[in-house]
């Protein structure tokens, strides 16, 4: 698949890449059916060459229960050759490939081990009066070559079936959209796969249907359950007017919607996309191994055969030395140091994927846990960002009923385009009874006051309390309400009608009811969190105690957002982490070291962001952050292991401790080492999906 | 065998003649010396991408145990559209990867598979297989 720009055939870019996957996942399957195979087989031979081979290193004497023929060396060899040169055929092609092209990995040192061995005995089978000569045990070592080439194969197999296991939360992922639609085609309800469903279609959903493709609904309502996409717990209920994802799940009510977005457009593919995307980057720590690895074989080479000339020196025993070459090479594992990393970011974006949390990226990823400094933007994170009407009273003094009040406030206000007018009208419009609402003439806005104009002959004028004061009007009665509605955070709005002061209105941004929580759980870990906000310091002090934020940074306008940020690196508060929508807050999170995007769940590819949180649900924040400590503990550990293992295993297989205490590594136990390093690294990545973010507790309302 | 066998007495200390001792630390030094360039060496500069009518520079890259070529030069400023030919069975080489543009480009057997990259600025940008034990780099020049 390629990284094509958008074009007519990208629109099946999701089931082209679920397709892909389906025939990678039927070659990884085949893989895995011929390696078993292989390794049966191995297992059965190199069983019978150990038993074979039972009398010799028994020390002789025991082999009267076995025939000699069965335990010559010309019949080891016949057991040995298969399990090298057919279950072991790719470790040598692969080598000698490998080798044409100046590189070396894994499969050299397998190759050249288990080879050297074979070789070594081979010559013995054939001239064992060599040996005898020197006055060494013609001894032969097929069964190590054996042993070691089956252990190692054995490793390989134990490894893709974890391996498989880490990519499994893109494949959950794919598997959500389901096969076909029911859609409506000349009226009349038809099932057709979903890669022919177009942008314009109207598809029908039943209870319990999965939802095919992205759309907004036209007809029917019902909830819908959206946790697989979005890790949001809780079903969503949908009407008319409300955009529906697909892969998400009907519940019991029916609906109709109209496709808007299909193929690559489609939020769950944008998803698959991230992840892939962050899978396929890599943090700073492996940017070190990769650089190790690099150096890692042919430096182990070095030093086996260096193993081989000084043990050749010390005691002229070339069979010895011989062992000694085969253990160095088999029991480094460039493999572990290899897989550390990447497979523990692999485990790690597919458990985010699972709760709504996408990373960008694995250094997304590693600098989220090292973030000291949170900064919360206010409106739209902390906040609905949609501000509503929280209080309505009508003054003393005033003559006008409330219903009157509530139509001419509303007449007034649909004409206005400030911020807050929206709220006074939806509040207006829902309270009062039905009916026209009456005719403006000579609209004007006063910028940062309020608006005026004429209604059925009367002069309405809404606004602040400020405004009327400056109009030379008696506002003293109005102080202590205007005072309390202050202390709640609210903007108030006055209405006077022909002078005299009618009614009052406070409006203010409510907090989503997961914020406080958020807090808190941000606290808990440690990190200093900061809110930003546009509003007067005193509002903004009001909400930041309501959510028990301590530091605020208040008048601040769009455009210095980003400067906020950047002086709180310069001042060393830093990683610091930037949370806000997406949209006016770009500078500011592109500026942050780590920007999150809160997502509305329908927009996923958020450009500014590097971590993206479907739900928009601010408990996504704290769960973002242990995860990235617990995905970053897990690199570090699987690096010590991989590190510490090759460190440990080498001098010993070199026989550094053998003048100490008279041990020798058996090549055979390096082979089984090796193995076994690469599995037990993948194995520790996988822990990781047993992450759970710690459930915020819901406040009671 | 057992884990750590101890020193017995097959495991006897042998008189070499002192020209032999010589000739094998000689031929290990060389084997060194050889193994080290021929694998860390550098062994030619890479194979230059041809450039295609409508500004694309491309390349065929054969998947088989290793890459061939495993250096690609690249002008900058270009896009690039390279091909992946993938004759080797190993699950190993079944994926590439292309870190520094965060692309992971799956590649099915006996087939060839195109990864389009745009314009880059210059640089050397290495590319691995999925256990990243197969690399190869891209070199952007001016």
């Amino acid at each position: 698949m390629s990284s094509s720009s958008p074009s007519p055939s990208c629109c099946h870019a999701a089931e082209g890449s679920a397709g892909l996957a389906d025939g990678m996942e039927r070659e990884l399957a085949r893989e895995r059916t011929l390696l078993r195979r292989k390794v049966s087989v191995a297992a059965v031979l190199t069983g019978l060459v150990v038993l074979s081979s039972l009398p010799h290193m028994l020390g002789g004497g025991h082999h009267s229960f076995l025939p000699p023929w069965f335990t010559s060396p010309w019949t080891q060899l016949i057991l040995t050759t298969p399990v090298l040169f057919w279950c072991g055929r790719d470790f040598f092609t692969g080598a000698i490939s490998a080798f044409r092209q100046h590189s070396a990995d894994m499969n050299t040192l397998v190759a050249a081990g288990t080879g050297i061995a074979w070789l070594t005995s081979l010559f013995t089978t054939l001239f064992p009066q060599v040996l005898v000569a020197e006055g060494l045990p013609a001894d032969v070592y097929y069964e190590t070559a054996a042993v070691i080439l089956t252990l190692v194969l054995l490793g390989r197999l134990l490894e893709a079936r974890a391996r498989g296991q880490t990519s499994e939360a893109i494949r959950r992922l794919l598997q959500l959209q389901p096969p076909t639609a029911r859609v409506l085609r000349d009226g009349q309800p038809v099932e057709i796969p979903v890669s022919r469903v177009v942008v314009g279609d109207l598809v029908q959903v039943r209870p319990g249907d999965k939802i095919p493709v992205d759309g907004e609904v036209i007809e029917g309502s019902s909830w819908v359950e959206e946790s697989m996409l979005t890790g949001e717990p809780t079903a969503v209920s949908k009407g008319v007017g409300d955009a529906v994802i697909g892969a998400s799940i009907n519940r019991n009510g029916s609906f109709s919607f109209r496709v808007n977005r299909v193929g690559g457009d489609t939020v769950l593919a944008q998803i698959v996309d991230l992840v892939r995307q962050a899978q396929s980057s890599r943090t700073q720590v492996q940017r070190l191994a990769d650089q190790v690895v690099g150096w890692f074989v042919p430096v182990v080479i070095a030093l086996a055969i260096a193993a081989f000339v000084v043990w050749f020196l010390v005691s002229g025993n070339a069979v010895l030395a011989m062992l000694f070459l085969v253990s160095v090479l088999v029991i480094a594992c460039p493999c572990a140091l290899g897989l550390a990393t990447p497979t523990s970011i692999m485990v790690a974006s597919g458990k985010g994927a699972e709760n709504g949390l996408i990373f960008r990226s694995a250094e997304a990823l590693e600098t989220a846990g090292k973030v000291r400094t949170i900064v919360l933007d206010k409106t739209g994170t902390l906040t609905r960002g949609q501000p509503q009407v929280t209080d309505f009273e009508r003054l003393p003094g005033g003559a006008l009923p409330a219903d009157t009040l509530l139509a001419l406030t509303a007449a007034i206000e649909s004409r206005s385009e400030h911020p807050l007018a929206e709220a006074l009208v939806a509040y207006s419009l829902s309270h009062r009874k039905e009916g026209e609402l009456p005719g403006v003439e000579g609209f004007e806005a006063v910028a940062g006051r309020g608006v005026q104009g004429s209604i059925a002959g009367q002069r309405v004028r809404v606004g602040t309390p400020r405004w009327f004061e400056e109009l030379g009007m008696n506002v003293a009665a109005l102080k202590p309400l205007v005072e309390r509605l202050e202390a709640a955070a609210c903007s108030v709005a006055v209405v006077v009608v022909d002078g005299r002061l009618e009614g009052c209105f406070g409006v203010a941004d409510p907090l989503k009811p997961s914020s406080a929580a958020a807090v808190a759980a941000l606290r808990r870990l440690g990190l200093q969190v900061v809110m930003l906000s546009g509003d007067a310091r005193r509002t903004a002090e009001v909400v930041a105690a309501q959510v028990g934020i301590e530091r605020v940074i208040a008048q601040v306008r769009p455009a210095d957002k980003a400067l906020v940020v950047k002086r709180l690196q310069e001042q060393g508060e830093g990683p610091v982490a930037m949370v806000g929508d997406g949209i006016n807050d770009a500078p500011a999170l592109a500026q942050a070291d780590v920007g999150i995007a809160m997502g509305t769940g329908t927009d996923v590819a958020i450009a500014a962001s590097d971590i993206t949180l479907i739900s928009g649900n601010l408990a996504g924040v704290p769960a973002s952050i242990e995860l990235s400590r617990a995905a970053m503990a897990n690199i570090r550990q699987n690096l010590v292991f991989a590190f510490a293992y090759n460190v440990a295993g080498i001098p010993l297989a070199a026989g550094l401790l053998f003048p100490l205490t008279g041990w020798l590594l058996s090549p055979m136990i390096a082979g089984a080492a090796m193995a076994f390093s690469s599995v037990s690294v993948v194995s520790n990545a996988l822990r990781l999906r047993t992450f759970r973010p710690a459930r915020l507790p819901l406040p009671i309302r | 065998m057992p884990i750590f066998a101890a020193a017995g007495p097959l495991w006897r200390t042998i008189d070499q003649p002192v020209a032999i001792k010589g000739l094998v630390a000689m031929a290990g030094l060389l084997l060194i010396a050889w193994e080290l360039w021929w694998f860390l060496g550098r062994h030619g500069g890479g194979v230059a991408a041809r450039e295609s009518a409508a500004g694309w520079q491309e390349i065929t890259i054969t998947v088989d145990g290793g890459y061939a070529p495993s250096r690609i030069q690249v002008k900058a400023g270009r896009p690039l559209r390279l091909s992946f030919h993938r004759i080797d069975p190993s699950g190993c080489v079944a994926q590439v990867i292309f870190p520094d543009f965060l692309k992971t480009l799956d590649l099915p057997l006996d087939a060839t598979t195109s990864l389009e990259l745009p314009a880059t600025e210059a640089g050397v940008y290495p590319f691995h297989c999925g256990m990243n034990m197969v690399r190869g780099v891209l070199e952007v020049v001016d």
